[in-house]
């Protein structure tokens, strides 16, 4: 199955993202060709200060991607694909809006029209492989693993129709599928990490993480599994000083990576701050 | 009508937030919001402020800057309100009218510039532009920053995108088109 992806500014950064996407993709089938001169889609940073500019950004990725012949365009952050369906929304009711957007666009020969649907490659995994597929490429035993999975805000909110905007359990069926034990009753799934604001306001930002770690260890989880780079640095990061047993956190790609019998160095684990030491 | 009610009526029309008033007043966003400890006034209370044309109090609050879009209001309110939206458009109104200039409004800036010049995003950029205003902050990063260049995590040369020449124009564009509106 062959998908536009817009891979967003923080993925290549990622602790291991990029590889285990990759290499995940590649056993399942799963070919993510990367939009073409794609740019940051501007994120909260946009939303907060440009009223027009916030829509030219996500569209012009948009337009590239149709103009490129994807009808479909694959996220693997929380924020890009908020962003993207976002503006996909507004742009879709407002049509004076449209037209002051293709103004812009048409600078560059290129023409949003929004037909296409956009996605997160989590929920093109569960929904599109299926869970009965991936069974069939587990090699590895995870079955000692408890994983909590962490969905962060972005994800299912605010629209919440590819799963629960309170309790999803998309990523639960997935950890389920690659043989580990999805944590249950993890009340923070849905927390949110604070995302930029931990730049600008880390001492309020840190005990948002302080709770999505203290009710991961303290429910017995051996790691939190994360769907976002943001999400993924803010949790990680801010576990020095917690005062709390350190949680590994990893990207579910690591985590199937792992099912799919792949090695530690093929998914960069030793990218993580927090060392995951699977012991299978 | 004073000053503050013609504000509060331009910023409705502007920014299509008549809908606040249809607020019930339940505080279910503020329960629900993972930084109100913080805020000086939750979204239930700065609404309230708004809709008694108090501009003057909501614009100078830092609820809007303290607003992490995570979305939980948005899909708690009874009302339907886009609560976040309306966070957007009041740090607008807020920079647009110089009441304050918040860290967060620093760090939007100091990412829209690598992006405007651009068209990519890396946490070097964005730092170094922070950090120039608030070097608390950025020293303070440091050993992260240092922890994640070891891992080779960190990229130092800007990323640009492939049509540059394409993109400022389709940006420039859209300024010649704001300003216009």
């Amino acid at each position: 199955m062959k998908y536009g992806f817009f891979p967003g500014c923080s993925y290549k950064g990622a602790a291991g993202y990029k590889e285990s996407t990759e290499a995940v993709c590649r056993v399942l089938g799963i070919e993510l060709e990367e939009i073409q001169d794609w740019n940051c889609c501007g994120a909260t940073s946009y939303w907060s200060t440009e009223s027009l500019k916030a829509y030219v950004l996500p569209a012009r990725i948009m337009a590239l991607a149709e103009k490129q012949g994807f009808s479909e365009i694959v996220n693997v952050c929380n924020a890009c694909y908020s962003t993207l369906r976002k503006a996909q929304e507004k742009l879709s009711g407002d049509e004076t809006l449209k037209e002051k957007v293709n103004l812009a666009l048409a600078e560059e020969g290129l023409e949003y029209t929004g037909n296409f649907k956009i996605r997160h490659l989590m929920e093109v995994i569960v929904n599109d492989i299926g869970t009965d597929k991936i069974k069939e490429h587990v090699k590895a035993g995870l079955s000692n693993l408890t994983i909590a999975p962490y969905y962060g805000c972005q994800l299912n909110r605010p629209w919440a129709d590819i799963d629960d905007a309170h309790n999803p359990v998309l990523m639960d069926g997935l950890i389920r599928a690659v043989g580990a034990k999805p944590l249950e009753n993890y009340s923070a799934k849905t927390e949110c990490c604070g995302a930029a604001q931990m730049v600008a306001y880390k001492e309020l930002c840190v005990p948002l993480n302080r709770r999505i770690v203290k009710d991961a260890v303290n429910k017995g989880a051996n790691a939190i599994c994360t769907v976002c780079p943001l999400c993924q640095l803010n949790v990680d990061s801010s576990q020095a000083g917690l005062g709390l047993p350190k949680i590994p956190v990893i990207f579910f790609t690591q985590l199937m990576g792992l099912a799919f019998g792949l090695t530690e160095e093929d998914l960069m684990l030793n990218k993580l701050l927090t060392p995951f030491k699977t012991a299978v | 009508m004073t000053n503050e009610l013609a504000l509060r009526d331009n910023f409705f029309k502007k920014y299509h937030a008549e809908e606040i008033q249809n607020c019930i007043q339940c505080g279910t966003c503020s329960g629900s919001c993972p930084l109100a400890p913080y805020m000086d006034y939750g979204p239930r209370q700065l609404f309230a402020l708004i809709r008694e044309g108090d501009m003057t109090e909501a614009l100078n609050a830092n609820t809007m800057w303290f607003c992490v879009s995570c979305y939980n209001c948005v899909v708690k309110c009874p009302r339907g309100i886009s609560i976040t939206d309306h966070m957007y458009s009041l740090k607008k109104l807020a920079a647009e009218k110089g009441v304050k200039a918040p860290k967060m409004l620093h760090l939007y800036r100091s990412f829209n510039t690598p992006i405007e010049k651009h068209g990519r995003l890396t946490d070097v950029a964005v730092m170094a532009g922070y950090g120039l205003r608030h070097p608390g902050a950025a020293f303070g990063n440091i050993p992260l920053g240092m922890k994640l260049a070891a891992k080779k995590r960190m990229e130092f040369k800007a990323r640009t995108v492939d049509n540059i020449a394409g993109f400022k124009k389709v940006m420039e564009k859209a300024n010649e088109l704001e300003r216009l509106s």
